[in-house]
C-alpha cells in the first residue's frame, strides 16, 4: 500500500475518466459512474496512506520543489479530497438519474461527464497542489469547467449567468497570477512551502498579496464581492448548483487559507478584522436576501452567500479552534447544500417551477425530498446533532475565549435568519395552492441521494472527533498562536 | 545598453499601451480587433527585446494570430445574427431548452423590459455614471501607482531559478531551458494545461450548433494562397517542434502554426467528411493529454514517479509527447476557430 | 532605466488598462479583449522582471509559465467567444443585462 502513488491515482483517474466520457459518449453514464468510484477508492487509499505515515509530499518527475512541482497532502488536503470525494459521488449518482437523456434536452449527459471529470480533477489537483503557479493553472481549470456545466442548462438566464462567471473568473485568477509574479521575483520560488521560509514583508509582498486575497475572494464570492453568485447558482442545472455552492467556490477559499496560514503569516490583524467583517455582512446580507426571494433556487444561493461569510469569522479569531470550526463550516455546509439544491432539483422536476409560494404541498407528493431540505436545514441553522452545530459551536468557543464575543453574535442571529427561511419553505410545502403541479415522476435515485446527502450532514455531527484528529495530520494550522 | 535601444524600448512601450488603449476604446469592434492583432505583434516584438524568442512565437502564433482569427470569426457571426434581432424582440431559446429557468411570466416581464431599453454606452448614462467613471480611473490609477512601486522596490538581482534550471539541463533530454521546464521540469503543468485546451473545446462544442457562416466562394486569391501556403505551415510545424528541443521552438508554437493551417483551410470552405469527424477526430484531439497520461503511468509502473523521464529515454520521450501535443494542439486550435462540433455521420 | 523595470511598468499600465476597460465596457467582445490586455500586462510582468539581472541570461522558467498562461488565455478566449454568441443567440444581445451591483 505505502509505495503507491496515490496523490497521482486522484488526479490522473478522473483525467482519464473524463477523456474516456468524451471518447465513448453514449456509454458516458458508466464510465462517469465507474470512475466515480474509483476515485471516492483512490480518495481512501490516499487517506489510509497519510494517516498511517503522516503529511506526504510527493516530487513530481523528481525533480523536487524549486525547480519541479510539488504535491502535499497533508489533514487539511485530505479533508477537503474526502468531501469532494463524497459529494462528487453524490452528484455523479443523482445526474445519472437528472440528465437522463429521453427528458433532458438530446445530448446534455454527453456533454455533462466529461467536463464534470474535468472539474473534479481540477478539484483533486487544487487541492494536493502546494506549487502557487500550478495553482493557477488548476483554478484555470476548474473556472472553465465550471462555466461549461452552468451554461449546460441552456436558456437566456443560464447562458448570461455563465458568461458573468467566466468574466468574474478569469479577472480573479489574473488578480492571482499577478501576485504569483510578484512573489516569485521577490523569492525565486513558486513552490508555498520554500516561500513560507523565504518570505519577509516587502512593499511587492504587500501587492502580492492584495491581488491575490482580492482574486480569491471574487471568486470564492465573499461579500461585497459576491454579486454574481445568486443568479449563476440558481440557473445552473440542479447538480451543477449543488457543486458550485458544495465545491467549487470553496477550491479558492482553501488556497486562500493556505496562503493566508503559510505565505502571509504577517497579514497584519487590522485585514483579518476586515475579512471578518465581510463575513459578518455577508452572513446577514445573504440571510436576509434569502429571505426575500420568491424562487427556491434563488433562495438556496443566496443562503451559500451566507454561509460562506460563517468561514470568514476565523480570520480575526485566528486560532486552531477557530481555523478548525471553519472547515467544519465548510463540510457540513456542502454535504448540507448538495442536498437542498438536490431537493430544489427534485421539486423542480417534478412540478416545472421552483416558485415557493406555489409549492402546493408537495410534501405529499415527495416527501423524501422534503425531508432531506428540512434536515439540510437544521444543518445550514446549526441546531444539534448536526455538522452545522459543531462547527458554529467551535467558532463560539473561540469567540468567547478570544473575549470578542460579538463574532458568537454573528453566528446566532445568521442561525435564526436561516430558520426564518427554512421554516418558510418547509411551510409552504405543506399549504395548498391554485396553481396545479406539471406532476412528472421523479427518478428514485434523485430522492435518495439528496435524502443521503441531508443525513450525511446531520451525522457530521457525530464524527466530529474523528475527523477533527484527521484535520491535525501534518498540522496545518499549527504555525499559529493560540488564542 | 545603448541610448539607441533606451529609446527603442520607450517608445515600445509606449505604443503598446497607446494601441490597447486604442484597440480597447475604437467604436468600432472591426477595426478594435485589428488594433488588438497589431498590440499582439508588438507585444512579440517586446518578448524578442525581452530575450523571450520562444514566446515571441507562441505570441505571434497564438496571442496575435489565432487569438485574432477567432475574435474575427466570432465578430463575423455576431454580426449576422445582429441583423436577425436587431432590437427587437430576442431570439427565443429552442424548446425544451431551459428546464431549470421555466418561469414563463418572469421572462416575458424582462424580455420586455429589454426591448424597451436600449443598449446606451456607458459613458451616455448621465452624471451618475460620469461621477463612478471619475471614482474608477482615481482608483485605478491609485492601483497603477501602487503596483508599480512595488515593482520598482523589487532588488535588482533576480532570485530566479535560472543557475538550477541550467544545473539539471543536462539530465532534462533537451538543451532549450524553456522547452526543458514546459516538459520536464515543470510538465506536470503543461499536462494539465492540455486538459484546459481540451476542456475549453468541450465546453464549446457544449454550447451546441452555431449557425454556420458558409462563404459563397473563397474567391480565386484565398484559394491559391492557401493552396501555396499550407503544405509550407505543415513544414514549419514539424521544424518547429523538432528544433525546439535545442532553440527557440516546441509544441505550442508548432501547434499553432499547424492550427494556422487548419484555419487557412477551414477558410476556403473545406470541412471535414463526416465520415471522419467523429471518433478519428476526437481520437486526434485526445492524443496529446492521452500520450502524456499513458507516459506518465508507464513510467509509475515502471517504478519511477509521475512524469520522472529516465535520463537515457527523455529525449525520446519529450519528442513523442511534444509530437502528439502538436497534432492535437492544432486540431484542438482549428477545431475551436470553426467554433462547434463538426456534424458527424451516424452516431457509433 | 533598467528596461527590465520599464518593461515591467508597461505590463502594470496594460493590466490597470485592461481592467478599466472590462469594467466600463458593455459590449461583450471588449470585455473579451480586455480580459486579453490585461493577461499580456501580467504576461509581461512576469517576463520582463526575469530579466532584471544585468548581464544575465534571463530566467526560463518564467518563459515557460508565460508560454502555458497564452495557451490557457486563447483556450477561455475561446470559450468566452462561443458563449457571447450563445448570449447573443438567446437574448438578442451581446451585452449582460444590468449589473447587479448597482
Amino acid at each position: 500500500m505505502s509505495d503507491i502513488h496515490w496523490p497521482v491515482i486522484v488526479i490522473l483517474l478522473p483525467l482519464a475518466g473524463g477523456v474516456a466520457c468524451f471518447l465513448w459518449p453514449r456509454r458516458s453514464v458508466l464510465l462517469g459512474l465507474l470512475t466515480a468510484l474509483g476515485v471516492v477508492a483512490c480518495v481512501a487509499g490516499l487517506g489510509g496512506q497519510v494517516v498511517e505515515q503522516g503529511a506526504q509530499r510527493y516530487a513530481v518527475g523528481g525533480w523536487g520543489a524549486p525547480l519541479g512541482i510539488d504535491l502535499y497532502a497533508d489533514g487539511l488536503s485530505l479533508l477537503m479530497l474526502t468531501v469532494t470525494a463524497v459529494v462528487g459521488l453524490g452528484i455523479s449518482v443523482y445526474s445519472s438519474g437528472y440528465f437522463e437523456r429521453a427528458r433532458y434536452g438530446q445530448d446534455r449527459a454527453r456533454h455533462f461527464w466529461p467536463v464534470w471529470l474535468f472539474l473534479w480533477t481540477a478539484l483533486n489537483a487544487l487541492f494536493l497542489s502546494a506549487d502557487i503557479f500550478n495553482l493557477y493553472v488548476t483554478l484555470e481549470l476548474l473556472g472553465l469547467a465550471a462555466v461549461a456545466l452552468v451554461a449546460l442548462a441552456g436558456g437566456a438566464d443560464a447562458v448570461s449567468g455563465a458568461m458573468r462567471y467566466l468574466l468574474v473568473s478569469l479577472l480573479g485568477s489574473l488578480f492571482y497570477l499577478l501576485g504569483v509574479a510578484l512573489l516569485y521575483h521577490s523569492f525565486g520560488s513558486v513552490d508555498i512551502a520554500i516561500l513560507a521560509q523565504r518570505v519577509e514583508p516587502s512593499p511587492a509582498v504587500w501587492a502580492a498579496m492584495g491581488l491575490m486575497i482580492v482574486g480569491l475572494l471574487l471568486k470564492t464570492a465573499l461579500f461585497p464581492l459576491h454579486f454574481w453568485l445568486p443568479s449563476v447558482h440558481a440557473s445552473a442545472p440542479a447538480p451543477v448548483s449543488a457543486l458550485l455552492s458544495a465545491l467549487v467556490v470553496k477550491a479558492s477559499f482553501y488556497i486562500l487559507l493556505r496562503l493566508w496560514l503559510e505565505v502571509f503569516p504577517f497579514a497584519n490583524a487590522a485585514l483579518a478584522q476586515l475579512l471578518g467583517l465581510l463575513g459578518a455582512a455577508a452572513v446577514f446580507w445573504g440571510g436576509f436576501q434569502a429571505l426575500r426571494q420568491t424562487r427556491l433556487k434563488m433562495l438556496i444561493a443566496y443562503s451559500t452567500v451566507a454561509q460562506l461569510g460563517y468561514l470568514f469569522l476565523a480570520f480575526p479569531l485566528a486560532s486552531i479552534t477557530g481555523w478548525t470550526g471553519a472547515l467544519y463550516m465548510l463540510l457540513s455546509h456542502a454535504a448540507a447544500k448538495t442536498a437542498m439544491f438536490m431537493a430544489a432539483g427534485n421539486i423542480l422536476y417534478f412540478g416545472g417551477h421552483d416558485r415557493i409560494a406555489d409549492l402546493d404541498r408537495v410534501v405529499q407528493r415527495l416527501p423524501l425530498t422534503i425531508t432531506a431540505f428540512a434536515l439540510a436545514g437544521i444543518s445550514i441553522m446549526g441546531l444539534p446533532p448536526s455538522g452545522g452545530f459543531i462547527a458554529k459551536w467551535l467558532l463560539l468557543e473561540t469567540a468567547i475565549r478570544s473575549a470578542q464575543w460579538w463574532w458568537g453574535g454573528v453566528l446566532i442571529l445568521g442561525g435564526l435568519l436561516s430558520a426564518a427561511w427554512v421554516f418558510k419553505v418547509v411551510g409552504y410545502a405543506f399549504t395548498r395552492s391554485e396553481v396545479p403541479h406539471e406532476a412528472r415522476a421523479v427518478p428514485a435515485t434523485m430522492e435518495w441521494t439528496a435524502l443521503l446527502m441531508a443525513v450525511l450532514a446531520i451525522l457530521l455531527g457525530l464524527f466530529a472527533p474523528w475527523l477533527l484528529a484527521l484535520l491535525e495530520i501534518g498540522s496545518p494550522f499549527g504555525r499559529e498562536n493560540a488564542g | 545598453m545603448t541610448l539607441l535601444q533606451s529609446v527603442f524600448d520607450a517608445l515600445l512601450g509606449f505604443a503598446l499601451l497607446w494601441l490597447a488603449w486604442q484597440a480597447l476604446a475604437s467604436p468600432d469592434l472591426f477595426k478594435g480587433i485589428v488594433l488588438f492583432i497589431a498590440f499582439g505583434l508588438l507585444m512579440a516584438l517586446a518578448w524578442v527585446r525581452l530575450d523571450a524568442p520562444d514566446i515571441a512565437l507562441a505570441e505571434a502564433a497564438i496571442g496575435a494570430g489565432l487569438t485574432g482569427a477567432l475574435l474575427l470569426a466570432a465578430l463575423a457571426r455576431l454580426d449576422k445574427s445582429s441583423w436577425r434581432g436587431f432590437g427587437r424582440t430576442p431570439v427565443r431559446p429552442p424548446e425544451g431548452n431551459n428546464r431549470d429557468v421555466i418561469h414563463p411570466s418572469k421572462r416575458d416581464t424582462k424580455s420586455a423590459h429589454e426591448k424597451t431599453r436600449k443598449p446606451k454606452p456607458i459613458t451616455e448614462n448621465g452624471k451618475g455614471q460620469a461621477a463612478f467613471c471619475g471614482l474608477l480611473v482615481v482608483s485605478l490609477s491609485a492601483l497603477a501607482a501602487g503596483l508599480g512601486y512595488a515593482v520598482l522596490t523589487l532588488p535588482s538581482q533576480a532570485p530566479g531559478l535560472s543557475d538550477s534550471v541550467a544545473a539539471s539541463l543536462e539530465a532534462s533530454g533537451v538543451s532549450n531551458p524553456v522547452t526543458a521546464v514546459l516538459l520536464n521540469f515543470r510538465g506536470y503543468d503543461t499536462l494539465l494545461e492540455l486538459g484546459v485546451l481540451l476542456l475549453a473545446l468541450f465546453g464549446v462544442w457544449s454550447f451546441g450548433v452555431v449557425p454556420e457562416r458558409r462563404e459563397s466562394s473563397p474567391g480565386p486569391v484565398l484559394d491559391r494562397l492557401s493552396r501555396l501556403l499550407i503544405p509550407w505551415l505543415i513544414l514549419v510545424a514539424g521544424y518547429l517542434l523538432w528544433v525546439g528541443a535545442h532553440a527557440p521552438g516546441g509544441a505550442f508554437q508548432a501547434g499553432s502554426v499547424l492550427a494556422a493551417a487548419g484555419v487557412l483551410w477551414l477558410l476556403t470552405g473545406w470541412r471535414l467528411d463526416t465520415r471522419f469527424s467523429g471518433w478519428p477526430l476526437r481520437i486526434i484531439l485526445v492524443a496529446g493529454l492521452g500520450v502524456f497520461v499513458v507516459v506518465a503511468v508507464v513510467l509509475i509502473l515502471m517504478g519511477g514517479r509521475l512524469l520522472e523521464y529516465p535520463p537515457s529515454f527523455a529525449a525520446a520521450l519529450i519528442l513523442l509527447i511534444e509530437a502528439a501535443a502538436t497534432l492535437s494542439i492544432g486540431i484542438t486550435l482549428a477545431a475551436l476557430f470553426l467554433g462547434s462540433r463538426p456534424e458527424t455521420g451516424p452516431q457509433r | 532605466m533598467n528596461p527590465a523595470f520599464l518593461y515591467a511598468l508597461v505590463g502594470v499600465g496594460l493590466f490597470t488598462l485592461g481592467l478599466y476597460a472590462l469594467i466600463v465596457h458593455a459590449h461583450l467582445l471588449r470585455k473579451i479583449l480586455a480580459i486579453n490586455v490585461m493577461a499580456s500586462g501580467v504576461f509581461l510582468v512576469l517576463v520582463a522582471l526575469a530579466t532584471r539581472t544585468q548581464g544575465a541570461a534571463p530566467d526560463p522558467v518564467p518563459h515557460a509559465m508565460v508560454i502555458t498562461g497564452i495557451v490557457v488565455a486563447v483556450s477561455a478566449t475561446a470559450l468566452a467567444l462561443a458563449l457571447m454568441l450563445r448570449v447573443r443567440a438567446e437574448t438578442g444581445r451581446a451585452e449582460l443585462a444590468e449589473e447587479p451591483l448597482e
